[in-house]
């Protein structure tokens, strides 16, 4: 690309889920759109994500996509030599995390109390890794401070659900959703009256049946605890609507169950924006890829131009320049990089905080659910790795008068064994890898190779031939995970900021401060007592440990264990929405409350985040904020 | 794919598989040659010097040791009526077993791997006495025979010194093992999977809502783990 100045009416950082979905909008109403993207382009052949995840060493949620994270030798690339970098799985611990030479992210500082562990990726479709679920949120989640006080730093939303439920539905018939409407009428969440979802919800796999099986008759002395505020003797498990074609639908294929949601379905049975972004680009728009927004120039307290910085190679480095020009401004770059930029935007010092910034808010409040990951051993198999990663969940405990004093939470069934959890985590690697090393080479990092769990003559055995088959066998087949994301409420101290470590490009990297309150502790901590009464009832042997060096671990007085969390992939609140100026970033169309061509998308603007993945959410406002935006140019444009 | 070697030019007859194959080996070899890069298309003739009886202990070794059927490891078999050591390894069109014989045969671990051929070659019917043969071997030799297993069972390649280090001194061990997925075929034709009733991750070829049934309910189309058969 050489040095160049693009016109268009509406420029779009970011060709994710929230950029693919505005540009696709707009193009349909012939308005002339251009995409900058940091990323390369959609790849012509699928193919080539999936060689690079099936020679994966590691296979976490990046494996398939570049850049690289490690180099032939297995040593971790140096952030500062890669152009368009991201956050990796395999430097969220350990001492990695606190390396700025090893970690895009920065969070080398004492503010850095714990590690943001959640990722996302940079090139054209953004976080196509996700894992495909789309629960909505419940009418009270947009409403904290209103039921629950304002004691936790809970705000309102700008908008409520009834606000936002048409758009739901559009956005779940543009992704193709698979859910049965009868089943998600619980904590007040409520449709049109002949409201059909798009397909029929997808099947439960057999440890779904069995955690219903269980748990549909229960003690309501043993579930007191959770504070629902009413008598709890059963807890529903419902297939989670889900992205996931259940039949085909617009010319994919419906799921054969590939056990890979994440990180990249091989048949895009799983939506990605790649399939909003391809309509939109046969409709005009215009994608410029291995283009990277350096900064949102200002004039008149409107946004005249952003410039972007152009490159070839993974490592850099910058070949030449350009800008672009618009009417209106969209940056969908989520929940890190849009603040990123923000802040970098400094136009010759006459924003050192930053533009959209009046507030003061821009970077602060950053959100994931952390995890809290349990598993353990069931008495009879129950047949792992069989069908999409999670199929069905617990979700009616996400809302009730507990909410004042801790936060809620999810219960999301896994269907990938310990895949994810065993050996502390992703320090020796995905499981079937550990557990097979273990009764093979004869180790222990698993748990369960023990005479009480092999059933065999002594421990730390080493196994061939039928033992080997019979007794692996028997141990994977019973192998289960079960995950609790829990709410995270706003907290200022939380917040992207701005690295003195540059990458490739030259652009200041974010750096994060990142913490759990005592309002999520306690969220954990209930989540720990109802793990417990589901182990139990499933007559599990529970697995759940952490290693004493984990630097996310806490403790919550009166629980002997110590806890840890995993990242969700979700990364909210940095740019929120309110109606106050001075105490949130965006208005309810997710325009910025300084700049009224302006507009920020994303879970970047989430106030508040409940505990449903935010993708369908932050879909539904880019849907009203597209309406919004082509309702709003001619005026703009005068 | 060319099961019978006897036919004639011009025969229209369908061709009737010499060896039971099934139908998910034939389905991945043929998705596997479009979608992986870079299978041999003459799997043999990259190991002139390999001979088939070479092949054959291999086999034999491998069907002890991971305790797998030798027709899924090499389902073009062929047991024959004479002694094992002369059966025919087959050539079938994904080919793994050479790709494993070729990393193991490398320079490093050439030595140790010809005493495993020579314990199964010494004791080609007997599961158990092979397995307690290895047992019993020096260290190199019995490490070098589980970095076999885990190729057949995971698609991996794990140096026999890492996995004598990791056991000898656990406390050492702070992060992953070292290991290298050989490739994108061996990572498909890991058979740890089949053992528990599952494909690879990634790679399934079974249909929509096959989870919510069990593995041995017949409607579920999935191909059941065929354990080792000795005496062969």
């Amino acid at each position: 690309m050489a040095d160049n100045s693009i016109m268009c009416d509406v420029a779009i950082v970011g060709s994710g889920f929230a950029g693919s979905f505005i540009a696709n909008e707009l193009s349909k109403q012939g308005i002339k759109v251009v995409i900058l993207e940091a990323g390369p382009d959609v790849q012509p052949n699928f193919n080539a994500y999936m060689k690079s995840f099936f020679v994966a060493s590691s296979k976490v949620p990046e494996s398939p996509y570049p850049p690289a994270v490690r180099d032939s030798q297995n040593n971790f690339i140096n952030p500062n030599d890669v152009a368009v970098g991201r956050p990796s799985s395999l430097t969220v611990g350990g001492s990695t995390w606190k390396n700025p030479d090893q970690a895009y992210l920065d969070q080398s500082e004492p503010e850095s109390k714990r590690p943001f562990k959640s990722t996302y990726e940079r090139l054209a479709g953004g976080t196509a890794h996700w894992m495909g679920l789309t629960p909505r949120l419940v009418p009270n989640d947009f409403r904290m401070q209103d039921k629950y006080g304002k004691g936790h730093g809970f705000v309102n939303w700008p908008i409520d659900y009834d606000t936002i439920e048409p758009f739901y539905r559009q956005a779940e018939a543009e992704m193709g959703v698979s859910a049965d409407v009868d089943e998600q009428r619980f904590c007040d969440i409520h449709f049109p009256d002949n409201y059909q979802y798009p397909m029929p919800k997808i099947p439960p796999s057999l440890f779904d049946q069995l955690v219903s099986q269980k748990l549909a008759d229960l003690d309501d002395r043993d579930t007191q605890f959770l504070g629902m505020g009413r008598s709890v003797t059963s807890l529903a498990v419902r297939s989670l609507p889900a992205a996931r074609n259940s039949q085909p639908y617009r010319n994919r294929r419906a799921c054969s169950g590939n056990t890979n949601c994440i990180p990249i379905c091989p048949i895009q049975a799983k939506y990605d924006p790649t399939i909003t972004l391809n309509e939109a680009t046969n409709n005009g728009v215009r994608l410029v890829h291995h283009a990277v927004a350096s900064e949102i120039l200002l004039e008149n307290g409107r946004v005249s131009g952003i410039t972007f910085l152009t490159y070839d190679s993974e490592d850099g480095p910058k070949t030449g320049s350009g800008v672009i020009k618009a009417t209106v401004y969209v940056i969908a770059a989520n929940g890190i990089e849009t603040p990123r930029l923000l802040l970098m935007s400094k136009n010759k010092g006459q924003t050192p905080d930053g533009i959209a910034n009046s507030s003061d808010m821009v970077g602060r409040n950053l959100m994931d659910h952390p995890q809290y990951l349990s598993w353990g051993l069931l008495q009879d198999p129950i047949f792992p790795y069989r069908g999409p990663l999670v199929t069905s969940a617990i979700g009616e405990l996400c809302d009730g008068p507990f909410r004042a004093q801790r936060a809620a939470f999810r219960v999301s069934l896994g269907n990938e064994g310990w895949t994810t959890v065993v050996g502390g985590g992703a320090r020796f690697g995905a499981d079937p890898n550990v557990t097979t090393l273990d009764i093979v080479n004869g180790m222990n990092f698993s748990g369960v190779n023990t005479k009480d769990h092999t059933g065999l003559g002594g421990d730390n055995l080493a196994l061939f031939g039928r033992d080997l088959t019979q007794t692996l066998g028997n141990l994977i087949s019973r192998q289960f995970r079960i995950a609790f994301p829990i709410e995270q409420n706003p907290d200022a101290n939380n917040r992207v900021r701005l690295s003195s470590a540059v990458d490739k490009l030259g652009l200041q990297r974010p750096k994060i401060y990142y913490d759990i309150s005592d309002y999520t502790k306690q969220g954990f901590a209930a989540a720990y007592h109802l793990k417990k009464l589901i182990f139990t009832k499933l007559g599990a042997i529970d697995f759940t440990s952490v290693p004493k060096d984990d630097p996310a671990a806490f403790k919550i007085d009166g629980i002997p264990e110590l806890f840890s969390y995993g990242g969700a992939g979700h990364v909210m609140g940095t740019y929120r929405m309110g109606k106050d100026p001075k105490a949130s970033v965006v208005d309810e169309w997710q325009c910025s409350h300084d700049h009224p061509n302006l507009y920020l998308v994303g879970s970047g603007a989430f106030p508040t985040v409940g505990t449903a993945n935010p993708t369908l959410t932050l879909c539904a406002l880019a849907l009203r904020t597209a309406e919004h935006i082509f309702k709003t140019l001619p005026s703009l444009k005068s | 794919m060319d099961h019978d070697r006897e036919r004639k030019a011009g025969e229209t007859e369908p061709l009737t598989p010499v060896v039971k194959i099934s139908r998910r080996a034939m389905v991945a070899g043929m998705v596997a040659t479009t979608a992986i890069a870079a299978v041999l298309p003459l799997s043999n003739s990259a190991f002139a010097q390999t001979s088939d009886e070479d092949m054959v202990a291999f086999l034999v070794l491998s069907a002890a040791l991971t305790g797998v059927d030798i027709h899924t490891l090499a389902p073009e078999f062929s047991r024959g009526s004479g002694d094992i050591l002369s059966a025919d390894p087959g050539i079938d069109p994904i080919n793994i077993k050479s790709a494993y014989f070729r990393q193991v045969n490398a320079p490093g671990t050439a030595a140790s791997f010809a005493k495993l051929l020579q314990i199964a070659k010494k004791n080609p019917i007997s599961q158990e006495n092979i397995i307690a043969t290895v047992n019993h071997s020096d260290d190199d030799t019995k490490f070098l025979a589980r970095s076999i297993v885990l190729l057949w069972y995971l698609g991996s390649w794990y140096e026999p010194a890492d996995l004598k280090n990791a056991v000898a001194s656990p406390e050492s061990v702070h992060g992953p093992i070292t290991q290298k997925v050989l490739s994108a075929k061996a990572y498909t034709q890991g058979l740890v999977w089949q053992i528990v009733g599952a494909h690879p991750m990634g790679y399934s070829n079974l249909q929509f809502g096959y989870w919510s049934r069990h593995p041995h309910d017949p409607n579920s189309g999935v191909d059941l783990f065929s354990p080792a058969k000795f005496p062969l």
